[in-house]
């Protein structure tokens, strides 16, 4: 019989995060809930085991002892077993610790011994606070099975697993022998209400509590001693912008009149920042300074290929990439890794827009990216060339491979960052200066606050978000190496057959083209995102590269899908002009947006926080001012981006 | 019946508020006395007890100490004692201290409370009697068998606005029980059901209602003293139009709750409560305490005021009525907390009799309302029993029969008839006040600091909804709701709801249609109660939606 193992994490209810008098969120009064993406791959579990002839399912969590509440749920749901682990030596446990403390409760249960077993692991994408998508990815590598990730739905047949995972621009069709971890977005069947005969069952069963001494997890395995990683700082993120100018008039046709003679009289973009000088590390007298790399040299990237073509995200990399190499010591190489079929004219690229020898894997049974296979590759080369830093584009491909990679070389990963530096850490009570060492930046959930955090094992891996870095200057010029690298692949990783990609238009790549978004929010849903839709295309019918995409809840709502999302679980994009309608400016959201150039918001509702991160805004109902603004459009009103032709 | 989807209990008590959870905390108390094991269930539809609980609350602890052990009632998480206690009268710029206010009305002594975190308590001290307590469970179905009540049907989730099944359909599970104690509060929807279909009501008056709106504000030290209680009448309402008035109570730490409650017997249709409370709110004697502060909470409840007179029979064979559900609020006073513990402890006395004697007829349930008639429901009730009545003839006429009845213990001459409130609202063409708009269209634009809009407001109530589920709240007939609803009383629901939840929409061609916003919805049920016609229902959603009171 078929065990389905749910990994499930209870939360702070984001709505109820209220700010504190100290200006920080205060997550502690909020109620808890179970992790919104979670609750669908307990419900992915329940589905899975209707479609089964008898499933045993089962629940697992790691927390406080308060996370028995979210376990009962899913007994309620329909779960027959229970299982937490539960430590406070476990406190301060990052990514990868986590991901290795589940695995080793699972073992303990008796699974992950062989690929001949018969069980699946459920888990949601990503959690609301803590937003890596690691764990999946690492319990899979640390149980040794294979897995797909980003899933939206999930069938079963002939003894497969048939799973649906969202991709850029489109979807892909995949078929997974069992054993297999799964993890899902909030996409797909919501989960279903407890039943009360379930509240009954559930108040008569018991949550089976595991301590470390349990599962046999030794200190220095757990915790802050056991996490490669940790946030060495954390700091405000502090708006540049100038305050914003609003529209005024009594209709649409005179706010939006009022609008374009703004934007006509008064360029209120962002300010340049200055670029920082690369910290020179100095060395307090009695302080030692330790060089923790081993010998470890250079920076991998990887790029990923999508359609035969680099995709751009890959491409950004490159520049902090470079950066990085400059920052460090003198002859410090970019490489960067590429892998598919028929590759050669690609790499030439990679050098062209700053990589110094590019890594090739050419082989017709890796066109498409597939993460055991990839995974495995990444090992290899990371073993022959010993970078000390890591990078990858964080796509769907990139925040699933590299922290299974991550477990390879147990070093951990750092998600979704949207600045890289190199600096130096320094350990007071030790006496010791660690550097140089990456910096990886990225903006904490729910708060207006930016995390550093850093790394201690080599490679130090971190995925970049995409759309924050700008393509570097392509130079034909420019020379490096091509080197051609013959890894061993096993059978074994070839077990996830694609069944299918699809991408279509839109989504992703067009959103980083785009030199106008429109983007819909909770505010703007009464027409399904209809005059959203009709103003980007009238700027396309000018001419102007746009194009349409929303917020999270936007998403949530199954109204738009998830390519098109912006924020900070969705995609950064930094556009000529952007359009913010009915988005209410929720700092997940304008994490994503705030690089634009101009930033146009229109609310009803006065207070919304996006206008506290615009250039110009219009106070209005969204129905009443976009046809207004299309009918501008059509008159040939193009945000003053005429002016660039 | 799918045996797998049905659970069979003792008792089962719809409802885990003071009422629900008096008669659950007693019933354990009563078994254990008499040597009955049985189980007892409570069903509660907020996410979590006390997540739908709100009142002012000035409360009378008299039958708390009753219901509690020693301990138990010490521990009761009071806020604060009432320190002082005045009533003022307001006028549009000024206020007028009362020098007395009638023994009826007095707090002090009292204590200051958050019914939420009261019942949180009680539900704990129920749960260590052994009472399972469920929240996150709605029903809307009455189980019979023969005509008689034999349990309820939690309802069915994973259906679509359209009503079909999603692959996430799941049944309801059917509570048989031998005895079940409806306890849903204020217009329950069980209740009106039971009421209905014995006609529980027919030597009974109409009942009638008010509208309450209650903010949690954190204010600077200073604005207010801890135990600080003012009541206000007058401003912004019309002597002869509405009746109501609001309270402000200083708690400890800098908190400040506050509360207006209005009638809902008024007339004109565009009457608008919660923008009445925005109005109130900017009065020089109410602002002072609010200056600087912010809001923490926001909540809504409508109170049932008809008093004695207009309480149901409330029991038939199998199932039993307490608290608000039941009607029972001590007027002038509007205290109804205390009542409903009384009442649950009479319950739990006559259902622990019943079971012992294996009868749970009709007849064996009357010892309920013995027990009632013995009991302050009674005394604090019954002497009251014309005041609401007179009060609908304005302020001063009501006030002066009021006055009378105080020395006749009740009796009244030309007492009028009670009438619902839906009746009592008239047709836009017909209402020859002044339109509430018109009284008051310099004070409402909302600063967002001390007033505020109602989708704001919503916010912090912290209702939520399940998107995929049918409406719950139905428009019985669309074509009559558009004849008169919308024609003839100007889409009254958009100004009677606290919550936005109606929306008086105009398309592109003038065409006037009714856009409702459910997920607003914080569960007063108002608009059951005053829809002209008595168009709307208010049917209970999934389990677990809804307001998410944490301190009201």
């Amino acid at each position: 019989m078929t065990t389905i193992i749910s990994l499930m994490k209870q939360v702070p209810l984001p709505s109820q995060m209220r700010m504190g008098e100290d200006g920080l969120m205060d997550r502690t009064k909020a109620k808890s809930i179970i992790n919104v993406d979670c609750s669908f791959a307990l419900e992915a579990g329940l589905q899975l085991k209707s479609m089964m002839k008898g499933a045993k399912l089962i629940v697992c969590s790691m927390g406080p002892p308060s996370f028995e509440q979210s376990l009962k749920t899913a007994i309620s749901m329909g779960y027959d077993e229970a299982y937490l682990l539960s430590d406070r030596r476990l406190g301060g446990s990052d990514t990868f610790t986590t991901g290795f403390a589940l695995s080793r409760m699972l073992k303990h249960l008796g699974f992950g011994k062989g690929l001949n077993e018969d069980f699946i692991v459920v888990a949601g994408r990503q959690t609301s606070d803590g937003d890596t998508a690691h764990v999946p990815s690492q319990v899979a590598e640390n149980l040794g099975i294979p897995q797909a990730t980003f899933l939206e739905n999930v069938e079963f047949k002939n003894s497969t697993i048939i799973a649906r995972r969202i991709i850029e621009g489109g979807y892909q069709m995949l078929k997974l022998p069992i054993p297999c971890t799964l993890s899902f977005t909030p996409t797909g069947i919501p989960p279903r209400r407890p039943t009360l005969s379930g509240a009954v069952k559930a108040r008569n069963t018991q949550v089976t509590v595991f301590n470390t001494d349990d599962i046999h997890l030794e200190d220095s395995q757990i915790g802050l001693l056991g996490s490669p990683t940790i946030v060495a700082k954390v700091s405000s993120i502090r708006s540049e912008r100038a305050p914003i100018i609003m529209s005024q008039g009594h209709s649409g046709e005179e706010l939006v009149k009022d609008l374009m003679k703004n934007m006509k009289s008064g360029k209120n973009s962002l300010e340049a920042i200055s670029k920082k000088e690369a910290k020179k590390v100095e060395m307090p007298s009695d302080s030692e300074k330790v060089d923790f790399r081993n010998g470890a040299s250079g920076i991998l990237t990887w790029a990923e290929v999508a359609n035969g073509k680099l995709s751009r995200p890959s491409l950004e990399l490159l520049t902090p990439a470079v950066n990085l190499a400059h920052s460090l010591e003198e002859g410090t190489k970019v490489r960067t890794l590429l892998i598919g079929s028929n590759v050669q004219e690609l790499a030439k690229e990679l050098i062209y827009h700053g990589s110094d020898e590019v890594i090739i894997v050419d082989d017709a049974r890796l066109q498409e990216y597939r993460i055991l296979l990839f995974s495995s590759i990444f090992a290899q080369v990371i073993k022959a060339y010993k970078p000390e830093i890591a990078l990858f584009a964080a796509t769907t491909a990139g925040r699933e491979l590299a922290p299974r990679i991550g477990v390879k070389t147990k070093s951990g990963v750092t998600a979704d960052c949207t600045a890289l530096e190199i600096g130096e850490h320094r350990d007071n009570k030790k006496k010791i200066v660690y550097a140089p060492i990456l910096e990886s930046r990225r903006p904490t959930y729910g708060e207006s606050k930016l995390a550093t955090i850093i790394g201690f094992v080599c490679p130090q891996i971190s995925t970049a978000r995409a759309g924050t870095f700008e393509v570097p200057k392509r130079d034909e010029e420019k020379e490096g190496l091509i080197t051609p690298f013959t890894p061993e692949l096993n059978e074994q990783d070839f077990v996830t057959e694609i069944l299918e990609t699809h991408r279509g238009e839109g989504g992703l790549s067009s959103l980083f083209e785009a030199d106008v978004i429109v983007t819909g929010g909770r505010g703007a849903l009464s027409d399904d995102m209809i005059l959203i839709k009709e103003l980007a295309s009238a700027l396309n019918t000018q001419g102007v590269k746009c194009e349409w995409a929303s917020s999270r809840p936007v998403v949530d709502l199954g109204v738009c899908e998830y390519a098109r999302q912006i924020g900070q679980t969705g995609k950064t994009v930094r556009p000529k002009v952007y359009i913010a309608v009915g988005v209410s400016g929720a700092i997940q959201h304008i994490v994503g947006m705030k690089e634009s150039e101009s930033i146009i918001a229109i609310n009803k509702n006065a207070k919304e926080s996006i206008f506290a991160n615009a250039d110009f805004g219009i106070v209005g109902e969204y129905e009443d001012i976009l046809p207004a603004l299309i009918k501008e459009v059509k008159n040939g009103f193009v945000f003053g981006l005429d002016k660039d032709k | 019946m799918n045996s797998d989807d049905t659970i069979s209990t003792d008792v089962l008590i719809v409802g885990a508020g003071p009422a629900g959870l008096s008669s659950a905390i007693h019933l354990a108390d009563e078994f254990q006395k008499s040597g009955q094991n049985r189980r007892i269930m409570v069903i509660e539809k907020g996410n979590a007890v006390g997540a739908h609980i709100l009142s002012g609350a000035i409360l009378k602890t008299d039958a708390l100490k009753e219901l509690l052990s020693e301990e138990e009632y010490t521990n009761l998480p009071f806020d604060c004692e009432v320190s002082s206690d005045k009533t003022l009268k307001l006028s549009a710029t000024g206020a007028f201290a009362l020098p007395f206010h009638p023994p009826v009305m007095d707090n002090m002594g009292n204590k200051i409370t958050s019914l939420c975190q009261i019942c949180r308590y009680l539900a704990t001290l129920a749960e260590a009697r052994g009472v399972e307590v469920y929240a996150g469970f709605a029903v809307n179905e009455i189980l019979y068998e023969n005509d008689k009540v034999i349990g309820v049907k939690t309802i069915d989730t994973g259906v679509n606005y359209q009503g079909e099944k999603q692959k996430n359909y799941q049944k309801g599970t059917s509570v048989l029980a031998r005895i079940v104690i409806l306890a849903e509060g204020t217009r329950g929807t069980l209740a009106k059901q039971l009421k209905s279909k014995f006609d529980l009501r027919k030597d009974a008056l109409p009942q009638v209602y008010s509208l309450g709106i209650k903010e949690l504000w954190s204010v600077p030290e200073g604005n207010i003293k801890e135990g600080a209680v003012y009541h206000t009448f007058g401003y912004p309402l019309d002597a002869n139009e509405e009746f109501g008035g609001g309270f402000v109570y200083g708690l400890k730490d800098n908190k400040v709750a506050l509360g207006f409650a209005v009638g809902l017997d008024y007339a004109d249709p565009s009457f608008d409560t919660h923008a009445a409370m925005q109005v109130w709110k900017q009065h020089p004697s109410i602002a002072k305490f609010l200056k600087d502060g912010t809001l923490i909470e926001f909540g809504a409840k409508t109170i049932p005021e008809g008093g004695w007179n207009s309480m149901p029979k409330p029991y038939t064979d199998n199932v039993l009525i307490v608290g608000d559900s039941a009607g029972m609020v001590a007027m002038p006073a509007l205290k109804g907390v205390h009542l409903a513990v009384t009442a649950g402890m009479c319950a739990a006395k006559a259902v622990s009799k019943a079971l012992l004697n294996d009868d749970t007829s009709e007849k064996s349930l009357s010892y309920y309302k013995e027990l009632i008639d013995q009991s302050r429901i009674y005394s604090e009730m019954y002497p009251y029993r014309n005041f609401r009545a007179v009060m609908t003839q304005g302020l001063y006429v009501g006030g002066l029969k009021f006055g009378i009845q105080l020395l006749t213990n009740g009796a009244c001459l030309f007492t009028p008839k009670l009438e619902h409130d839906n009746v009592a609202s008239k047709k836009v063409s017909e209402y020859t006040g002044v339109p509430f708009k018109k009284r008051f269209e310099d004070k409402l634009t909302f600063d967002k600091k001390l007033t505020f809009d109602k989708v704001t407001s919503v916010f912090y109530s912290g209702t939520h909804h399940d998107e995929e589920q049918p409406i719950h709240l139905h428009v019985n007939d669309i074509e009559d709701f558009s004849e008169v609803n919308i024609k003839q009383y100007g889409t009254s629901c958009q100004y009677f709801c606290p919550a936005d939840v109606y929306e008086a929409h105009i398309d592109k061609e003038g065409k006037r249609s009714l856009k409702i916003h459910a997920e607003n919805c914080v569960h007063c049920k108002t608009c059951d109660i005053k829809a002209p016609n008595s168009a709307i229902t208010w049917m209970t959603p999934y389990g677990g939606d809804g307001p998410q009171y944490q301190n009201l």
